[in-house]
């Protein structure tokens, strides 16, 4: 590598001297400035392909005195470039800067301006203040919309000095001015000095908020979305203004470009947790399918964006897109990602009405080729029979046509979700297990091995031949994976304590517990082991009890996420944060976090999972409701019943806790969706009869860990 | 809200121009190069790549970065962005610079671009803000400032006259003709034409998946009205149609008065000058009637979307046999049009791995003959004109297309195929594209176009065209 490298150097060496040489030419006998102009704009050509001409600097300075503005730029260009490594000759071009700043032409002066905003070195700071200050008020507005964006430069070179200057103060100020280009200019600086940590908190008030609003109309599409952005760090008081507000921008959902259209929607959602009127929140919601849908029509990058957030938005507004499962079915040219996140979407979107459309989908995604593909599509069949009972006589049976396929990756799939279904609906489907147990000899990974040895080991007692099946996996126990061996360790034991008069599932288990305490490293298999051999010995009546307690069925694996978490997560809808689905001060040095604010006129569900700023260090009990809330109904109950769940239920009493979910979902559902209905009829989750509670964490688990939110995980876990 | 740069690279993963990154380290734009093209040598198909790719930081001073990118002919435009940025920001901004080059260029290429790198690189400059705050980017304004590569420009610059220079030299600005003066900021002030015109075309979409039942699971149709407007002046449009209520879920032109069409289904507009996209619409064939139907009965919307679809203007027919290492294919498509007939219909069809040996007989109805060769690229010739047939062995899809398909006629194309030693396992989906002259699905109608604020009266002409795209399962 090192060779062609310095090839590289000598090359671009040769280059600045031939580049000099030139300049130097030049200077005498150049008519109109052709040669100057033209040696420039090969640096330029040079600096922008990525080469270094910084040894020119002296050089090319010089032609900053040459009366033609083409030259101009592009020795300012030279200068941004190259000015901030240059911190002890910068000062030879301050004279330069400062006649600029005065010159006549507004191009110039802005010209000027912006550059010294990118040479972070202190002369130039000095001398950049004083003139920035005018620039500000300057009768041109073009000068006025690039000083404004100057101003949040200047910030990040020196916070202090920006805020004495007063500069936050005149950009405040710039958000009045009559040219919608240097108030959306002006918002976007702000927007950007109070993102950063250290910055000021920027903040809109009612009557700034409506002043923006009226540049909407005139703003460019990038000043439309500086402009909406901003309107995330008002806090509306009273219910009114922020339905007043909402029917102001709902318009731009008819915006060409597809960035004004996610903006619109971010502050939409975000608006509506301070609005009262059901009708307009409906409405709202209504609104905002269609242009999500068109956005799909865009190329698959787009897509890609639209599909991670309507993830988002119908998580928190089930009515939007409730109708439109079929906008989301994947087409075979479509790039996987495109395929894997219209997937998730159609299982969210999936209900008993359209279940069994949904489900053709899977079935005809079973058969594709891409194996990636084709095991999402599998799970998600299963995860449909969990979610949508309704449906799951027909998933169960299109998994049984795909087991008969024989083909191995969708075998494996079906086993690991039928052992989930399984669970869902006790003594409905075990009937099927024969033919589970036909396929034993294509599973080899663990995951689905575990899976049938828990099936085998779960209903020993309905399979006849279970002792033949275990004995069976068992010759490779020493080679299997952890996984699979504490499988298998379990299945023995629940065989034994089924079997406990036959001699052959004495001796499985005899050799299982032996091979686990002596002949294996793992500590955990070793531990379990001990415990079921001393259970065993000791009181094998109460270890039966133990080892086959009745399991709650099982919620669904929904990784519903947690309400509080996505409304924050909404308030990102369209950035970063909502394509990784976390908050972006979690993985983005120096990103602020945004939060819901709370005000008079927050909405009392919205109130009751409000996330602060610092949610891991909040004990579950002091979520207070500050403020005079309006008094509704439903504003107390979930919050009581967050603190009890915490805290009080002693670990066998899931019916209860369920119940208050239950409770819990169908007024959040009505509140938010107004619903006239108190069943909540229309809320795609509701009929499935508190299947799956309100908040669930990624993975399948019992109805009664109850978990409501992050931060009560720890709590939860110590319970139980 | 702002981008850090764009850079643009040629198909073998090389930076060709790139923006300033002036308030990024150096080492910032390599860094998304580099995570970019090794992300695309992992992808299974170059059209894999998550289009938002995360990059780790360099360093511990270094946040993450994330870097969005989008293909366009022979190149990768990749615009980096960090902070808690909108991507659809830079995929907006990327696409409309990806415009306004094919407005300066026509086709684009990595070469085209090299050699007109001058004026791609005033045009970043113009765009973009060294901040990456998108600046200007209307065509209309941008001409102003940046002149296309045109041949009367070269031959100035031959003839030593530099209009750049004069354009640039500020003492026009302020004065009527100078730029940024015009106080519509899509529009170029003091325009004059000879001949005053305005084109609409209605370029309408169809996008639909059938099942192996022949039912369309989904359809969708797509439309865009593509204007071209030469008027001088100042000139004030209202364009009514016959029947507004089709069209949903409109998007405009900044230019079209959202108030207006609120209020009573017109466009009224002031068009910016040249090509542009007046509106783009969904066309819903019973849009009153559904919509009432789904307020009337929220809880059973599934029926009404059924009427929704629009209808297939074809029928396909496949048979498939299936052997151990083998399979035969029979394949009917029949038009259902009655006057118009379906322009280069290209289907295909992909055949799985390990697909070899394919013959095929691509033609008209059930009886003509056609003969396919075998190659690197196998190619048939219909019997009687306008079918054939080829194979990509490459991407193993089997293509087969037709010039054009008369109403109501039948097209066949049989054949078959070995995947020794595995079983054949071909798409179950065949992708069909056509297209239909001087048609729309949605048969909108413009009533009138009206003028106001100019004396003159235009001429006017209204032009339809459709395509099609349609996922045919069996």
């Amino acid at each position: 590598m090192a060779q062609p490298g310095q090839d590289a150097k000598f090359f671009q060496r040769g280059k600045i001297e031939e580049f000099r040489a030139d300049l130097q030419a030049a200077e005498t006998k150049d008519k109109k400035f052709v040669k100057r102009k033209t040696v420039l704009k090969k640096i330029v050509a040079n600096i922008t392909m990525g080469n270094d001409m910084s040894p020119l600097f002296i050089d090319v300075v010089q032609c900053l005195g040459t009366p033609l503005l083409e030259i101009k730029k592009m020795v300012y260009l030279f200068l941004v470039s190259y000015g901030r490594s240059k911190p002890d000759q910068i000062h030879v071009v301050i004279p330069n800067f400062l006649q600029d700043c005065n010159d006549r032409n507004p191009l110039i002066r802005a010209l000027a301006i912006r550059t010294m905003s990118y040479i972070p070195i202190p002369v130039v700071t000095d001398a950049l203040t004083e003139n920035l200050r005018h620039c500000l008020k300057d009768r041109d507005a073009y000068v006025r919309k690039t000083a404004a964006i100057c101003v949040a430069k200047l910030y990040s070179a020196d916070p202090r000095r920006a805020e004495k200057g007063g500069f936050v103060e005149m950009l405040r100020d710039l958000m009045l001015d009559s040219n919608a280009t240097v108030v959306a200019n002006a918002v976007a600086a702000l927007s950007e000095i109070g993102d950063r940590q250290d910055g000021v908190i920027f903040r809109l008030n009612l009557t700034t908020a409506n002043k923006l609003l009226a540049a909407l109309g005139e703003s460019s599409e990038w000043g439309q979305i500086y402009i909406l952005d901003s309107l995330l760090r008002y806090v509306p008081e009273r219910h009114a203004d922020a339905e007043t507000m909402a029917e102001r921008i709902i318009v731009q959902l008819q915006h060409a470009n597809s960035a004004v259209v996610l903006t619109t929607i971010k502050v939409l959602l975000y608006l509506m947790n301070y609005m009262e009127n059901r009708r307009l929140i409906d409405y709202c919601c209504k609104k905002m399918g269609p242009p999500l849908v068109t956005l799909l029509s865009s190329g698959p990058e787009v897509q890609y964006v639209a599909l991670r957030n309507i993830l988002l938005i119908i998580q928190r507004r089930p009515a939007v897109l409730k109708n439109d499962v079929r906008v989301f079915f994947c087409k075979y040219n479509d790039p996987i990602y495109v395929k894997l996140a219209k997937l998730e979407i159609m299982y969210r979107l999936a209900r008993a009405e359209n279940a069994n459309e949904v489900l053709a989908e899977l079935q005809e995604y079973a058969s594709e080729v891409d194996i990636d593909f084709v095991r999402k599509a599998v799970r998600s069949i299963g995860r449909l029979a969990i979610k949508v009972e309704a449906a799951a006589d027909n998933c169960i049976q299109v998994l049984l046509d795909l087991i008969e396929t024989k083909v191995t990756y969708v075998v494996q799939e079906a086993i690991i979700v039928i052992k989930d279904v399984f669970r869902r609906y006790p003594g409905k489907y075990e009937g099927i297990i024969p033919t589970l147990c036909e396929n034993l000899d294509s599973l080899d990974e663990p995951e689905s091995k575990a899976a049938m040895v828990w099936i085998i080991g779960q209903f020993a007692n309905r399979i006849d031949n279970a002792d033949e099946l275990l004995d069976d996996l068992l010759y490779t126990f020493l080679e299997e994976s952890v996984e699979v061996q504490l499988a298998l360790l379990t299945a023995a034991v629940k065989l034994f304590v089924y079997k406990s008069k036959s001699d052959r599932a004495k001796e499985l288990v005899h050799k299982v517990l032996k091979w686990a305490t002596e002949d294996v490293d793992n500590p955990d298999l070793r531990d379990r082991g001990f415990m079921y051999w001393r259970m065993l010995a000791i009181n094998p009546t109460v270890a039966g009890e133990i080892v086959l307690a009745e399991k709650p069925a099982i919620t669904t694996d929904s990784d519903r996420m947690d309400r509080g978490a996505l409304d924050q997560l909404l308030l990102h809808t369209g950035t970063l944060g909502s394509i990784y689905h976390k908050n972006p001060e979690t993985f983005i040095r120096n990103a602020t976090g945004k939060a819901l604010v709370d005000s008079p006129a927050l909405n009392p569900h919205s109130r009751a999972v409000l996330i602060g700023m610092t949610p891991v260090q909040l004990p579950p009990t002091v979520i207070s409701v500050p403020g005079p809330g309006p008094n509704e109904t439903h504003a107390a109950p979930p919050e009581a019943v967050s603190t009890d769940d915490a805290e009080a239920p002693p670990p066998p009493a899931p019916k209860d806790s369920r119940a208050d979910d239950e409770d819990e979902d169908a007024a959040g559902s009505d509140q938010d969706d107004g619903d006239a209905e108190p069943t909540g009829k229309r809320d795609p989750y509701s009929n499935l009869d508190g299947a799956f509670g309100n908040y669930l964490a990624d993975e399948p688990q019992p109805l009664g860990a109850n978990n409501r939110g992050g931060r009560h995980n720890e709590v939860d876990d110590l319970l139980f | 809200m702002a981008i850090d740069g764009l850079i643009l690279l040629d198909n073998t993963g090389r930076p060709i121009i790139q923006s300033g990154f002036r308030s990024t380290a150096s080492t910032y734009p390599l860094i998304h190069i580099d995570a970019f093209n090794n992300a695309l040598s992992k992808a299974l198909r170059p059209g894999d790549v998550d289009p938002v790719i995360y990059i780790p930081a360099y360093n511990i001073a270094d946040s993450p970065s994330a870097c969005c990118h989008v293909q366009c002919a022979d190149m990768r435009f990749l615009c980096p962005v960090s902070g808690n940025v909108d991507p659809l920001v830079g995929f907006a901004f990327l696409q409309t610079f990806i415009d306004i080059l094919r407005e300066y260029f026509g086709n684009l290429s990595a070469a085209t671009l090299k050699e007109n790198f001058d004026v791609v690189y005033q045009l970043l400059e113009e765009t973009l803000d060294s901040g990456g705050h998108p600046l200007t980017t209307s065509p209309n304004a941008l001409r102003d400032v940046v002149l296309p590569p045109s041949l009367l420009n070269k031959l100035l610059n031959v003839a030593g006259a530099n209009i750049n220079s004069t354009i640039n030299s500020g003492s026009g600005l302020g004065s009527a003709g100078g730029p940024f003066s015009s106080p519509i900021p899509w529009r170029k002030a003091g325009l004059k034409y000879t001949s005053n015109e305005i084109y609409f075309d209605f370029v309408e979409e169809l996008k639909a998946i059938v099942n192996k039942h022949g039912v369309p699971l989904s359809s969708n149709v797509l439309g865009k009205i593509e204007t071209s407007a030469r008027l001088s002046g100042t000139p004030d449009l209202l364009l009514t149609f016959t029947s507004p209520q089709i069209l949903s879920d409109c998007a405009f032109h900044p230019c079209v008065r959202l108030q207006r069409w609120t209020r009573d289904k017109t466009f009224s507009f002031v068009p910016p000058d040249g090509k542009f996209i007046l509106a783009e619409y969904r066309y819903s064939p019973n849009n009153s009637a559904s919509s009432v139907a789904r307020l009337a009965a929220p809880s059973a919307p599934a029926a009404s979307l059924g009427k929704d679809n629009v209808p297939i203007p074809f029928v396909v027919k496949i048979t498939f046999d299936i052997q151990d290492s083998s399979a035969s294919f029979d394949i009917t498509l029949t038009s259902r049009l009655t006057t118009r007939p379906l322009e280069n219909v290209n289907v295909e069809l992909n055949l799985g791995e390990g697909a070899l040996g394919i013959k095929c007989i691509a033609a008209r109805g059930t009886g003509g003959l056609g003969r396919g060769g075998v190659g690197a690229l196998d190619m048939g010739l219909g019997g009687n004109a306008g079918a054939s047939w080829a194979f990509d062995s490459k991407k193993r899809v089997l293509k087969w297309e037709i010039a054009s398909v008369p109403p109501s006629s039948s097209w066949n194309l049989r054949g078959s195929f070995s995947t020794p030693p595995v079983a054949p396992r071909p798409s179950h989906a065949l992708q069909v594209r056509f297209e239909i002259q001087s048609h729309t699905f949605s048969t909108l109608k413009v009533e009138q176009l009206q003028i106001t604020g100019e004396a003159y009266k235009p001429y006017k002409g209204v032009r339809g065209r459709s395509t099609g795209y349609v996922e045919w399962r069996w």
